[in-house]
């Protein structure tokens, strides 16, 4: 541990501050910072851009942290007790080389932000009660490897932001129309064709809410409305003739495109193939 | 009482002892009728009459304390005897001063009185009585029951309008009449001397005006038009000519902040499709603060800031850049 870590650290301790800022220290094991475990007034833990592989389950003594950011690591794995952070309200592990997410991960009673982008996760790494997380405004799954969104994703009714840009989706999923809420979806890099009629009940187009799906092998008719614009993307998939079309062409079970390798290069993935 | 030597008394008899006169006695007549000096006594004391006063009851005559002891009234309030004018009353003599009405201690004698559970009182009291037990209003000044639809209160008292004429241009009142200012005008007058009329209850206001929303209200009737609470002088937010507490119009209306997700309420970072605490605009990847000068990239419509940014993965920097152009391919023809 280099000495402005434990400068950092006891600072923090002694002034019982609230915020700790440790991105950038070449930190590769946390273990080494104990200290860092006692601070229980830190609310806001910025951890990115280090070296870390293990989070230790010690993590959870923070028992006031709001905010952990552990973004640009290289963690594969996080401990199964992190879900009873009964704090934590932003989570950011994005750019790391998670393949699963821990049993139990869905019982964290506050957590509203919860970031993935750019890991190895897919619908089979996500545990079984990742779907009661219904207190999440926020879901970045980016860059990740999911070919498709279970159903259960309609639990998350305060969902605001939902993030699968860069996946390897051939659908969304239907109950994706139970998310009132969403104001911004980004479903760019896909192997979307076509989408469920049930997103027409809601509204990605007004006002500030978006939704980003460019990079989709869409069908020519959802295809010429993106030409003209989302909100016309939106009247259509709202027409009868598109329920129509959209029947046909789920009973047709046209097989979806290929995957791309746009992804093969991505960081996350070294490690492992290292591994192997 | 004469006392002579009239010849003409000296055939006459006393009228007490049936005698007659001798001629160098003192004869008393009392209206036509003539006694011995020693015969014309009390009738109860046989003592002569002080003064020569006497009271006559039945043909006999007394002194004036043994009338008083026999045939004299006392008074139900004083016990002193009743000497003159007698009030009788609820079983009862009185002096005339001393038969007063039992709530405003006026004088009943000449003026009457109404029985009342038992008491003797004055007409305007007896009224009032009665309608406070029956929950109307007297008229202060001909103590007349007041209807509802004449009824004005004037310092405080209820008052038949009809006794009154506007100030200002002095038609009889009715009862919608105002007191303004320790003076009473007609409801027009009232309204055309510049009384700001609360928009809410449509009323004039004659104390603390709030002026809002271009219309003036009285302080306990400017409210939030979502919870109805009185603003009372906090401070209120308008929207759509209308006013709402900090509460509500945050609720309603307000900008929340991305990261602690309370309604912003000091300046506010707005851009990538959502909104910002200025003090909780962070780069995603290394939380340290921004502002409008730091130089950021968005992605995903997420700040990053550049440093950061410097070291994503060139491998997601070109399939980001790749994106943006196929975006602006799209979005060519949007908004």
């Amino acid at each position: 541990m280099s000495k402005s870590v434990k400068k950092q650290v006891d600072d923090a301790r002694d002034n019982k501050h609230q915020d700790l800022d440790l991105s950038d220290k070449s930190i590769s094991k946390l273990h080494d910072i104990p200290e860092l475990f006692s601070l229980s007034n830190l609310v806001r833990l910025t951890l990115s851009h280090n070296k870390i592989d293990v989070v230790p389950p010690h993590l959870v003594e923070l028992t006031s942290l709001e905010v952990l950011n552990l973004f640009n690591n290289h963690i594969e794995e996080l401990p199964t007790n992190i879900s009873s952070m009964q704090n934590l309200k932003i989570l950011n592990v994005g750019m790391n080389r998670l393949y699963s997410l821990p049993r139990g991960f869905g019982s964290f009673p506050k957590l509203e932000i919860l970031d993935l982008t750019y890991n190895n996760l897919n619908e089979n790494s996500l545990p079984g009660n990742f779907f009661l997380l219904d207190t999440l405004r926020a879901l970045y799954l980016s860059d990740n490897d999911f070919e498709l969104l279970p159903e259960e994703i309609g639990q998350l009714t305060k969902l605001e932001v939902l993030g699968v840009r860069d996946n390897d989706l051939i659908a969304l999923p239907k109950a994706i129309g139970q998310l009132v809420k969403l104001k911004e979806l980004h479903i760019q890099g896909n192997r979307i064709t076509v989408l469920p009629p049930e997103l027409g009940k809601l509204d990605l187009y007004t006002g500030r809410n978006i939704m980003k799906a460019e990079h989709n092998p869409w069908v020519p008719p959802i295809a010429d409305q993106f030409q003209v614009g989302a909100s016309h993307v939106f009247d259509y998939i709202r027409s009868e003739t598109y329920k129509y079309l959209y029947g046909r062409h789920v009973q047709a079970g046209a097989a979806p495109p290929p995957k791309t390798n746009a992804k093969a290069k991505k960081i996350s993935r070294r490690e492992i193939y290292g591994k192997k | 009482m004469t006392k002579t030597t009239d010849m003409s008394l000296l055939n006459s008899v006393c009228v007490r002892c049936h005698t007659g006169f001798r001629q160098d006695e003192r004869i008393v007549n009392s209206h036509g009728e003539v006694w011995h000096e020693q015969c014309f006594v009390c009738a109860q004391c046989f003592r002569p009459f002080p003064e020569g006063v006497f009271f006559e009851f039945e043909g006999r005559k007394y002194c004036e304390h043994d009338f008083h002891v026999l045939f004299a009234p006392c008074c139900g309030k004083c016990n002193e005897f009743v000497i003159g004018r007698v009030i009788k009353a609820l079983n009862n003599s009185w002096h005339p001063q001393c038969f007063l009405c039992e709530l405003c201690n006026c004088e009943l004698a000449d003026t009457g009185f109404v029985k009342n559970r038992g008491r003797a009182l004055c007409h305007p009291c007896h009224l009032k009585e009665k309608a406070a037990s029956s929950g109307k209003h007297i008229c202060y000044r001909c103590h007349g029951v007041v209807e509802e639809d004449m009824l004005i209160k004037y310092k405080q008292e209820p008052y038949h309008a009809y006794h009154f004429n506007c100030t200002h241009c002095s038609e009889e009142l009715n009862g919608t009449a105002r007191e303004l200012r320790g003076e009473l005008y007609c409801l027009p007058c009232h309204d055309k001397m510049g009384i700001p009329i609360c928009k809410a209850c449509h009323r004039p206001i004659e104390e603390r005006i709030v002026t809002a929303l271009g219309k003036h209200w009285h302080v306990e009737h400017f409210v939030c038009a979502r919870c109805e609470k009185p603003f009372l002088g906090h401070k209120h937010y308008e929207k759509n000519g209308k006013a709402y507490c900090e509460t509500h119009y945050n609720q309603l209306f307000g900008n929340m902040c991305f990261f602690c997700n309370k309604a912003i309420t000091s300046e506010m970072m707005c851009t990538m499709s959502k909104t910002w605490c200025d003090e909780h605009f962070f780069c995603m990847c290394c939380d340290s603060l921004l502002t409008t000068k730091s130089k950021f990239i968005e992605f995903d419509l997420k700040p990053v800031c550049k440093r950061c940014y410097d070291r994503f993965p060139n491998e997601l920097k070109r399939r980001q850049k790749k994106t943006e152009m196929a975006s602006k391919k799209y979005g060519k023809n949007e908004k």
